[in-house]
């Protein structure tokens, strides 16, 4: 790495959360690692706490909930750009409360050794906190970081952007460019060495602390587009600690007859508490929940097992599911339509989500998370690791460079509304196999190539390119013989057991629609293969070149067929 | 399929079709690959133009 005599540029990749943020650099080797600050988190909670004049950030800060709540910052990630009336403060309830500023949120904390209140503005608190950030970072490389691409929700609006960029730059960063947190997951695990490109639909779900956003992706030879969108900030991690606090609270009252969750500091604990049962019950079966001087001096000790953990939060895990669901439907496809689904964020870590997802779509989807996939990286780390490859990509870039690369007029395309692809088996268009060469959401111009198999005797052949739509087959099989049912009526309820109507079975079949072009590939050998190759320009020409392969002398077939718009023209 | 008797076009290529409307979307600013489709797209580069150099 030679650096620039003018300014050397040290990018990181930062993953600003609600609840937590993450650093991560790019090695030499292209290495990505997440960056653990000098506590040794690599999740570092996105809280900043004030002890006479002293500042604590991440998980010092977050101890402080019990002890100072009102001089410790959370969940502040969601006010930054906001107007105060826009902003909800609920999950602000429990560490110091936003106020209405002249600009948005502000929080009144004793940051000083004197014994005075002070308001500190959003954008002065997400600067103390990147500084934080940025210092770990720069410890751990040895160098000062200037510079980093940081994620974003997709529903983060410009102000907020602008916003942010402000604060960073007041401590010390260059906000190189904003990256979508889903399309950052998507990047991470199509960065891995093994990993191959592939035209597929990837569903997101991202489940944070207090929102839980769903992203429904095209990913076409590793461009990203996003086709649909879902937000939901009532089912989260925090509902999940939520049910273990319930739980455990009852089983306090059951003993102590008082209610932990009516006392403030009593309540802090238990929250605490319950998100570190969470995340033991992540990797464990068993549980142990222990608070010392709970309420009124009372220790509490008790466990759980992950069953009954799942028990209890059932109703959440099948909301984010019918969430994925819903998402899959306002892309205007199917669940059949996804080819895989990247669970990030960190509550993915509890098995049950992942499963509840793997049950709610249709079997053999893959889902990516630790429960489900042995080679699944760390959901946590996810958006953090995309960020961190993105900015090895653009650190040596001009500014100037990542902002027209950026800029609209390069990201806005045309997106194929059907695919395209080659018709084969017969030449009817209603019995023959398509086979799609472009998906459909494909952004043009775009080039694809594959080789068809030619019928066995070889011969004169037909080339059709059509376009083709991928449709739902509904089918039921022919009723099994039902078992005879007992002479004994059974009381129990759930008699309506998949035996018993018979499973309609939903597939996903190609069909050709409109055809394009024919051509006639001559003297094919037996047994050969044609290779074809289809160029969509922008203008939604389409040049299809046919060659026999092995066959190194003939030129092949060259033909264009017209776009809507004025033909491009093609060097040959 | 095999080509039927008599079936006759200019350079043996015949195009019959148009490809159906497109919608526009904007493609994420991220990975290698949108980095050399913005590359192409700035130079107004094919893509064998590309492959090239």
């Amino acid at each position: 790495m030679s650096d620039d005599e003018s300014q050397s540029r040290v990018a990181i990749g930062i993953s600003f959360g609600n609840s937590y943020s993450s650093i991560a650099s790019t090695n030499n080797d292209g290495n990505t690692i997440v960056i653990a600050n000098e506590d040794g988190d690599r999740q570092i909670p996105s809280m900043l706490s004030y002890v006479s004049g002293e500042e604590f950030h991440g998980q010092q800060a977050k101890s402080q909930l019990v002890r100072n709540p009102t001089n410790t910052v959370a969940y502040f990630r969601d006010f930054i750009g906001q107007d105060f009336k826009s902003i909800d403060p609920t999950p602000c309830s429990g560490s110091a409360h936003p106020k209405a500023g002249s600009d948005g949120a502000t929080f009144n904390i004793k940051d000083t050794e004197e014994d005075s209140e002070n308001t500190r503005t959003i954008s002065e608190i997400t600067t103390r906190h990147l500084k934080r950030l940025q210092t770990s970072a720069s410890d751990y490389l040895g160098k000062g970081v200037n510079a980093a691409v940081i994620t974003v929700p997709t529903n983060f609006t410009d102000k907020q952007k602008e916003a942010l960029t402000a604060s960073a730059k007041e401590a010390g960063i260059e906000v190189l460019q904003y990256i979508h947190e889903p399309v950052s997951a998507v990047l991470a695990y199509d960065a891995r060495p093994d990993a191959k490109l592939s035209d597929k639909i990837v569903v997101v779900v991202d489940i944070g602390g207090i929102r839980t956003d769903v992203t429904v992706i095209a990913s076409r030879g590793g461009l990203y587009s996003i086709l649909a969108t879902a937000h939901d900030y009532d089912v989260s991690g925090a509902q999940f600690d939520q049910a273990l606090m319930d739980h455990f609270a009852k089983e306090f009252i059951k003993k102590h007859k008082t209610d932990p969750r009516e006392d403030k500091r009593a309540l802090a604990k238990l929250k605490l508490e319950s998100e570190a049962v969470k995340k033991a019950l992540s990797i464990g079966t068993n549980a142990s929940f222990s608070v010392e001087s709970l309420v009124s001096g009372i220790d509490f000790t008790s466990t759980i097992n992950r069953t009954r953990f799942e028990l209890i939060g059932n109703k959440y895990f099948a909301s984010i599911s019918r969430l994925a669901l819903s998402a899959v439907e306002k892309a205007g496809l199917d669940p059949l339509d996804v080819s895989e689904i990247i669970c990030s964020g960190g509550s993915s870590h509890t098995p049950k989500v992942a499963r509840s997802l793997q049950s709610a779509f249709p079997e053999g989807i893959p889902v990516l998370a630790p429960a489900t996939s042995p080679t699944s990286l760390n959901p946590s780390e996810l958006a953090v690791r995309g960020a961190a490859i993105q900015a090895s990509l653009i650190s040596e870039f001009e500014t100037e460079d990542i902002d027209q690369s950026t800029h609209p007029m390069v990201t806005a395309a045309p997106h194929l509304g059907k695919a395209i692809g080659i018709l084969s088996i017969s030449g009817d268009e209603s019995s023959g196999v398509f086979r799609p060469l472009v998906e459909a959401h494909t952004p043009v111009p775009v080039r694809r190539t594959a080789q068809i198999a030619v019928p066995r005797e070889g011969g004169d052949v037909l080339i059709k390119i059509c376009e083709g739509v991928s449709q739902i087959k509904v089918s039921t099989p022919a009723p099994q013989p039902k078992a005879e049912k007992k002479d004994d009526e059974d009381e129990d309820s759930d008699e309506d057991d998949s035996e018993d109507e018979p499973e309609e079975v939903r597939e996903r079949v190609w069909k050709a629609e409109t055809v394009l072009s024919e051509a006639a590939l001559r003297g094919v050998k037996k047994g050969a293969k044609v290779e074809v190759q289809l160029d969509v320009a922008a203008d939604l020409s389409v040049r299809v070149t046919l060659r026999q392969v092995g066959d190194k002398g003939g030129k092949g077939l060259i033909g264009n067929i017209k776009g809507s718009a004025k033909e491009n023209g093609h060097a040959s | 399929p095999v080509l039927p008797e008599g079936w006759t076009a200019e350079k043996d290529f015949k195009a019959v079709g148009e490809v159906s409307a497109a919608t526009n979307r904007s493609i994420e600013p991220v990975g290698p690959h949108f980095l050399a489709h913005a590359r192409r797209k700035r130079h107004r580069r094919t893509f064998s133009e590309d492959d090239r150099i």
